[in-house]
Formats: structure tokens, C-alpha cells, sequence
């Protein structure tokens, strides 16, 4: 007994301390992060997608239950809110570059914040998802911290929120283009900004690495989209039929 | 860094009281975001202390979303049953985004240029 520490009982310390989560969360996301530039920033290898999927398998494989996970884990989520917070200084550089397009920006906005909520929930309904994952659906377009939040308190699953979220970010940083030159889109502040309403901060990482006007404009998108979703979204959730 | 992170800190715990006491219905760290780009605005500039902070936290916002969306392990049996439903609406809600945003921009600035 004194010669060689059971490796149960190591196991029974660590996984009684948040230093195990927060040690899974972060590998993973480093891992995540050294394939998403590896591979040339592309969206497909999304770090957040492939630390999920590393951290899922692993408590599959610890046994570990969420709850457990979460419990150590949460020192990382809590920063969520700190980041919302220092999104302002993104959103303020955003403004300076307007240039007295403000008001077609904001109008393009509005319409396309209200065609993300309406056909993803319309398409979910009438296919015959279940409430959790239509609720989850209505702030999928927003940037993934202020969008859990919103749900938060609607009472909609912050979790499905943030999944679906990432995988809007991803499917629209890939698709976007297609969709943009099938319609002539060829201004680059047009172009960055329907990919920042869309595909939020995935889209905007996108933008940027496609041309620097894009990105800025993807960016100031994603944060005006991020202020209105979180103002706006309460105060309609109660007109949007979720069944 | 330090001081930008005290001062995201205490926007933060702004927003929290504002959202806890006047406006149930938006996040506090919504209201923290308000509340800072108020400040910058008559401010007319980011401080640098505040902006190594923002530029840390927006290189690496995916990383603090992982332990949420891991509990998407809890949803499988249920998105497994309406996985349709889940792929068409995300993907026909981003084309149609995508395409209703840039139509509207395209279609104003043309009006714009034209007068």
C-alpha cells in the first residue's frame, strides 16, 4: 500500500476538484485550436466543434457525468459574461469605420435578424421539433455568449443555444459566399456584413481572412445584431409561436 | 491588464444590478456592454489597458462557450430523433439570412447611388 498510491484513490482526488474540467476544457480547446490553424483558419476545423467533440468523449470515456464536468468547468463559463462585456470595444471600433451608412445598416439588420429567427423556427415547427429545440432556434444568430444568455432567461436551453450557434457560424462562414455570388453581391462591406448578421463571430473570423473590409464590417455586424438580439428577442418571444 | 479587467469587472457588476433592479428581460452582461460603449463613445477612444483585455477575450470567445455546448451530450437521444429538422431549419435559416441582409444593402445603396 505504501509502495505505489492506488490509482483509484488519485482518481477519487481529482475528479473531486475543478482542476480535471478545467484541464479537459482547455486541452481540448488548445487542441481545437492547433487543427483550426493547421488547416489554414478553416471553418470546417472549428476549435469550439472539435473541443466539444474531444471533452464529450472523454467524460464518455472517464464516465464521468455533465454535472460533474460542469461543476469544475464553470470557473471558465463564467467568464462568458466578462466577455459580453468586452465586446463593446469591437462594437465601438465597428462604429467609427461607418461612415454615414448607419441607417441601410441597421435597416438590413432588422430584416435579416427578423428572416433568421422566423424561418429557423418556422422550419423547425413545421417539421416537428420538439419546444426545447425550437426555442433554442430563435437566438441561433447571435453571437453564442450574448444568444445563451437571452435564452437564460426566456427559459429556452442555453446549451442548444450555444450548438446550434456554432453550427449556424460554421455553415454560414463556408456557405455564404455561394449564396453572395449567386445574387451579385460584390461590394466587400455587403458582403462582410450579411455574413456577420448570419454567421455572427464564425463568420466574422471568416470575413476577416477574406478581406479586411468584410471583416470589419462582418464584426460590427455580428455586435450591432448581438445589442438588438438581446434587446429585442425578450421583448418578441412572446408573439413567436413556438408550436 | 489588470486595470482593464477591473474596469470590465465592475461594467459587468453595472449591468447585473441595472438588469437584477430595472430590466429583468436583458442579460447584465448585455447591459455591461451597453454601459462600456456609452463610456468609449463620450470617452472618443479605447483605452489600452482595456483594449488588451477585449482583444484577449475576442481571440479566444470560443473556449469559454466549450463547457456549455458539451451538454449537448444530454440532447443526443432528442436531436438524434429530430435531426431533420434541426439541419434543414439551420442551414435554410442561414442562406435565407445571408441573402436577405445583402439584398436589402445592395438594394438600398443602388437607391442611394441612383438619386
Amino acid at each position: 500500500m505504501s509502495r505505489s498510491l492506488p490509482i483509484h484513490e488519485i482518481w477519487v482526488y481529482l475528479s473531486g476538484s475543478p482542476l480535471l474540467a478545467l484541464i479537459l476544457t482547455l486541452t481540448a480547446y488548445q487542441i481545437g485550436f492547433f487543427l483550426y490553424t493547421r488547416s489554414n483558419r478553416h471553418p470546417l476545423a472549428n476549435p469550439v466543434a472539435i473541443a466539444v467533440l474531444i471533452v464529450a468523449f472523454s467524460l464518455e470515456l472517464l464516465d464521468m457525468p455533465y454535472a460533474k464536468y460542469f461543476e469544475g468547468a464553470q470557473f471558465v463559463h463564467f467568464l462568458l459574461g466578462t466577455a459580453t462585456v468586452s465586446l463593446a470595444v469591437p462594437i465601438y471600433r465597428g462604429l467609427r469605420e461607418l461612415r454615414g451608412r448607419m441607417g441601410p445598416l441597421l435597416l438590413a439588420l432588422v430584416s435579416g435578424g427578423l428572416v433568421s429567427i422566423a424561418s429557423a423556427v418556422g422550419i423547425a415547427r413545421s417539421l416537428g421539433a420538439d419546444h426545447a429545440i425550437v426555442g433554442a432556434m430563435v437566438s441561433k444568430s447571435v453571437t453564442a455568449p450574448i444568444a445563451m444568455g437571452v435564452a437564460e432567461r426566456l427559459g429556452y436551453s442555453p446549451t442548444l443555444t450555444a450548438v446550434f450557434a456554432v453550427i449556424t457560424g460554421i455553415l454560414g462562414a463556408v456557405l455564404a459566399r455561394f449564396v453572395l455570388d449567386a445574387l451579385g453581391v460584390k461590394d466587400w462591406w455587403q458582403r462582410g456584413f450579411a455574413i456577420g448578421v448570419a454567421a455572427h463571430g464564425i463568420g466574422t473570423s471568416r470575413a476577416f481572412s477574406i478581406h479586411p473590409e468584410a471583416g470589419t464590417y462582418a464584426s460590427l455586424a455580428m455586435g450591432l445584431h448581438g445589442i438588438l438580439g438581446a434587446v429585442a428577442i425578450p421583448l418578441l418571444a412572446g408573439y413567436i409561436p413556438l408550436f | 491588464m489588470i486595470p482593464g479587467l477591473v474596469q470590465i469587472l465592475l461594467w459587468q457588476g453595472a449591468g447585473e444590478l441595472a438588469s437584477h433592479f430595472l430590466l429583468p428581460t436583458i442579460p447584465g452582461p448585455v447591459l455591461g456592454l451597453v454601459f462600456l460603449l456609452a463610456f468609449l463613445v463620450v470617452r472618443g477612444r479605447v483605452p489600452d489597458n482595456l483594449a488588451l483585455v477585449s482583444d484577449a477575450f475576442s481571440q479566444h470567445l470560443g473556449l469559454l462557450f466549450v463547457p456549455a455546448a458539451t451538454g449537448v451530450i444530454l440532447f443526443l437521444p432528442q436531436l438524434r430523433e429530430h435531426a431533420w429538422a434541426v439541419i434543414l431549419a439551420l442551414l435554410g435559416s442561414v442562406l435565407l439570412t445571408v441573402a436577405v441582409t445583402a439584398l436589402v444593402l445592395k438594394g438600398l445603396n443602388r437607391k442611394a447611388t441612383h438619386e
